[in-house]
């Protein structure tokens, strides 16, 4: 049996227009899976040859038309016709660059590919940081959560495999629970254009896609290895896939992560107990039929985080020493390198669950249901009081949440296609020892309808949405009941795109979208781990609502190409913490204490991405965010908000040679302007020089800093069909010290100075 | 088609009810272990034992919730002696504990530090030892000098100081247990 033999089989039809029933010219038809491509001819008429016995993905474009996607299974030369634009796409659409259809109105950027592979062994937030529009909020060298146009935790909706992630989004310091070695596309969506989601994306929405499950018969995968220099840092990944061959419509998944630091490296001193633990695997299983689908898919994430002993205070005076002091006490800084990991520290799990289905509904179009289950368990375990204290958690939070989605796409009728469905969750928290935020039990019932007009070189798209969203039985441990809340209301979204030429294109729209208040916001009430601060929930806190226009500006020429999003935002009673005079007085002392306030904002920003070839081996690139917000009422700038930061990289590419491919060489800064836009006053007296002032915050923003970095990397042919890839990274080059304003340990400690890590991928077996 | 479709909501359906009945109840309730909620200073007079003052510092509920409960002045005599003993409780558990005892036990990592303010006529010194004699202070002796017009303010503060505990260490040092200011004054 030679396996020649099987590989020259051919695929051949026609394509025709689904309205007109006329035959389509330069329609482009692709195998996804072998990237092989055709053009149709003037009769629609169009030919692959050369393929092997399996299952795959034919997607079909066309400039005028829809881009569908088809699932076949090939056995021996099939002829298989094709209509255009009669779409099915799936809620979490294939999406295929270079036509308008597909992608619809939204603004967003990915992160794939050799990109994507630069920033393996980083956390979820820290890779995020690479797309223009993206900050991370920081806590020490650990803990980043992605920031999109200045908004963060649940402003920002995070979507696990199509699963929307219900985490503990309490605080700066709950870091999204994600291993990002599962996707092999991350996609933020900007603004809250993407309302099929949820309402409550106000900032945006980040798309975390695995690789689509094996089509051809065999078993592949792959293995990262990636070492970091600075926390000496191993991260190990796997990854195993097969289709059966004895039943094609059957593949599965395997995938697992372990990931383990220690302390990190300031450029003058160790940052004592700052190592992480983290394990991680998934499992998925499909049955893929022509007409239906049957997908389940489970994911354990565990990590344990310890949190900087230098970060740890008792309160307020102990912060305000930590502050004048410029950095941690001798006895912290003293301390070496160790993978130890020692109070105070977090635990984090998350478990999900999922299971989805489709069948295509005649003609029409296609029916999709998921239903998940996740389960989030926190525990946070601060110093310990006495050595002979127990070892159980100062704080426990269980959040278990069950939700269903039900989707019907719908196919082309008269150039309009879309979604109609419906959504359901029912979330209940639990917690032990200290109250932070209290039992609660939530239910969310939403109901959306997407649909998209394309004509020509136009597409236009509608989407309007209603949530209702109510907390109930919340109660503390201690027996105090807290009232019930009920929200709802409708978003809508509006878009337009007009395609200039392909890769060219100009988009606008428009949003409103509200957001409910969350637990946290209304009820919590008491110490945040750590970070000595007290925060207060506001029971009377109402829905905030954001109306927001947003434009993007994409142009793809022979030697050079742009991505350049502008945005406005209003924001009425925008939910923020503000700091209250005087602070609370406690046992420990004064410990600064926020509360919940509301306030009508405006933000706009800029965010840009450009490219240049210099010559076919140099290429520049460049790209800035940029991020205003202001409080409409007093006038001031809002607090917290990102510092503008650009970043420009030359970029030199290698010729291939036989056995070494795609060599490259990147050399970067990145440019991190000081915050000045923050409140000129506020409610936090601060003594300098014996003179106390009221202001916003107890040490004001850290000053510019510029970083270097460098990149480089190569695919090695060891055989011809195993490519290894490598790639370098060196960050903070010339080990700069430097504070970055989002991280909550700038009163305390440096960042991190210069880190070198290697990674490399390998394919495994590839068996057919 | 129609059929498939309404078989597959069915076992969607099934499945949600699974989990739905997989839900815990409700956890017993806990509390933060070994709160602090109250600070006891207990002054005897040196050669008078039945002149006993006794000044609290209360919060039952821990920082954050209700605010202190109790925060009493200190009125001491002039030109006397005093043997003070402080003692903290937990007193948001029935009965009490007394969480001196695991200060007394695990000395050589925590420290009380009494700074009177500039204003006032107080000394405080001859605070109690460690293992490693060095100054524990669940025992001190306060003494008084001339009557001050006005009040000023005691800091009561109690340092944890696991393994990194020395001689002469700054009040700054270690992670802060308790910080009070009593008001104070000698009348």
């Amino acid at each position: 049996m030679s396996a020649k033999a099987q590989c020259n089989i051919v695929l051949s039809g026609k394509i025709t227009d689904a309205d007109t029933k006329k035959p389509l010219e330069n329609a482009v038809i692709s195998i996804v899976e072998l990237n092989k491509k055709v053009v149709s001819d003037k009769n629609g008429n169009y030919r692959l040859t050369e393929i092997c016995k399996g299952n795959y993905n034919i997607s079909i474009q066309h400039i005028h038309c829809g881009t569908i996607v088809n699932h076949v299974h090939i056995n021996n030369n099939t002829a298989q016709n094709f209509a255009l634009p009669h779409t099915v796409n799936e809620l979490e659409g294939v999406v295929v660059n270079g036509t308008v259809a597909a992608k619809g109105t939204q603004i967003s950027t990915e992160l794939k590919q050799r990109a994507l592979d630069a920033t393996r062994g980083a956390s979820l937030g820290e890779a995020l940081q690479k797309i223009a529009g993206v900050n991370v909020l920081q806590t020490g060298a650990n803990i980043y959560k992605p920031i999109i146009h200045g908004l963060h935790s649940n402003r920002v909706l995070i979507l696990n495999n199509g699963i929307r992630q219900e985490g503990q989004q309490w605080g700066s310091e709950h870091a999204p629970e994600i291993d990002p070695f599962i996707a092999n596309r991350l996609s933020v969506i900007k603004g809250a254009s993407a309302i099929k989601y949820g309402a409550d994306a106000i900032g945006g929405v980040v798309l975390v896609e695995p690789k689509l499950l094996r089509t051809v018969p065999g078993i592949g995968g792959e293995i990262n290895l990636v070492g970091f220099s600075n926390n000496r840092q191993g991260v190990f990944s796997a990854i195993i896939d097969g289709n059966s061959k004895k039943y094609p419509a059957f593949s599965w998944r395997l995938q697992n992560t372990i990931k383990r630091g220690g302390n990190a490296k300031t450029p003058n001193y160790w940052l004592d107990n700052s190592g992480n633990q983290e394990i991680n695997f998934s499992v998925a299983a499909a049955l893929q039929k022509q007409k239906s689908a049957v997908e389940i898919f489970y994911s354990f994430f565990s990590i344990k985080l310890a949190i900087f002993s230098g970060s740890h205070i008792g309160n307020v005076t102990d912060l305000l020493t930590a502050i004048s002091s410029n950095q941690p006490p001798d006895y912290i800084k003293n301390v070496g390198f160790s993978y130890a990991i020692d109070r105070p520290y977090q635990n984090v799990q998350h478990q999900l669950l999922k299971l989805k289905a489709h069948t295509l509904t005649g003609g029409l179009g296609k029916l999709n249901a998921i239903v998940s289950f996740q389960n989030n368990w926190r525990r946070e375990f601060d110093k310990k009081r006495f050595q002979s204290s127990s070892n159980d958690p100062q704080l426990d939070l269980n959040i278990s949440t069950l939700a269903t989605d039900i989707v019907w796409d719908h196919t082309s009728i008269h150039h309009v296609k879309g979604s109609v469905g419906i959504t359901g969750s029912y979330q209940q928290n639990s917690y032990q020892y200290r109250l932070f935020i209290p039992n609660y039990e939530a239910l969310n019932v939403g109901a959306f309808i997407v649909e998209k007009y394309t004509h020509k070189k136009w597409l236009a798209e509608v989407g309007i949405r209603f949530d209702n969203r109510s907390i109930f039985n919340t109660n503390s441990n201690l027996g105090r009941f807290y009232t019930n809340q009920t929200y709802s209301s409708f978003s809508g979204n509006m878009g337009v795109t007009y395609q200039i030429a392909e890769g060219t294109q100009f988009t606008v729209n428009a949003s409103s979208a509200w957001r409910a208040p969350q637990v946290n916001e209304l009820y919590s009430d008491g110490l945040h781990h750590g970070a000595a601060r007290i925060e207060k929930g506001d029971s009377s806190l109402q829905a905030e609502r954001a109306n927001s226009v947003m434009a993007n500006f994409t142009i793809q020429k022979k030697s050079w190409s742009a991505d350049i999003a502008v945005y406005y935002k209003k924001i009425d009673d925008f939910i923020y913490l503000y700091p209250v005079n005087p602070p609370e007085l406690t046992i420990r002392g004064a410990f600064p204490t926020f509360k919940y306030a509301q306030a009508n904002i405006f933000m706009y920003g800029i965010d840009a991405s450009v490219s240049y070839d210099i010559s076919s081996h140099f290429g520049w690139s460049g790209k800035a965010t940029i991020v205003r917000a202001k409080n409409r009422t007093t006038k001031e700038w809002m607090i917290q908000m990102p510092a503008d930061r650009f970043e420009n990289a030359l970029q030199y590419n290698f010729s291939n040679s036989k056995r070494i491919n795609d060599g490259y060489a990147k050399w970067s800064i990145t440019n991190v302007l000081q915050q000045t836009r923050v409140p000129q006053t506020g409610n936090i007296p601060v003594t300098k020089n014996g003179v106390t002032t009221m202001e916003s915050d107890y040490l004001a923003p850290p000053p510019a800093y510029f970083l270097v970095g460098i990149e480089a990397g190569a695919v090695y042919r060891v055989k011809e069909n195993t490519p290894i890839h490598f790639t370098i990274t060196i960050s903070n080059l010339f080990n700069t010290v430097y504070r970055e304003y989002l991280n909550a340990f700038r009163y305390y400690a440096d960042e991190m100075g210069t880190n070198i890590g290697l990674k490399v991928k390998i394919p495994l077996f590839n068996k057919s | 088609m129609k059929k498939q479709a309404s078989k597959f909501l069915m076992g969607m359906l099934f499945v949600g009810t699974f989990f739905t009945a997989c839900n815990k109840d409700d956890k017993a309730p806990e509390n933060e272990e070994e709160l602090i909620t109250t600070v006891q200073l207990r002054f005897t007079e040196v050669g008078n034992a039945s002149n006993v003052l006794t000044y609290t510092f209360k919060d039952v509920d821990g920082a954050g919730g209700a605010a202190p409960s109790l925060n009493q002045q200190i009125v001491l005599a002039p030109s006397k002696s005093y043997t003070m003993a402080v003692k903290l409780l937990n007193e948001s558990v029935t009965p009490a504990e007394d969480i001196t005892l695991e200060v007394v036990d695990e000395a050589d990592d925590h420290q009380f530090y009494y700074v009177p303010s500039s204003n006032l006529n107080i000394t405080v010194s001859n605070l109690n030892v460690d293992s490693k004699n060095l100054p524990l202070g669940t025992t001190s002796t306060w003494t008084t000098g001339a009557a001050n017009s006005t009040a000023g303010t005691v800091k009561v503060v109690l340092k944890h100081k696991p393994g990194i505990k020395a001689a002469n260490d700054p009040i700054t040092k270690g992670e802060t247990d308790i910080e009070i200011d009593f008001s104070a004054r000698v009348q």
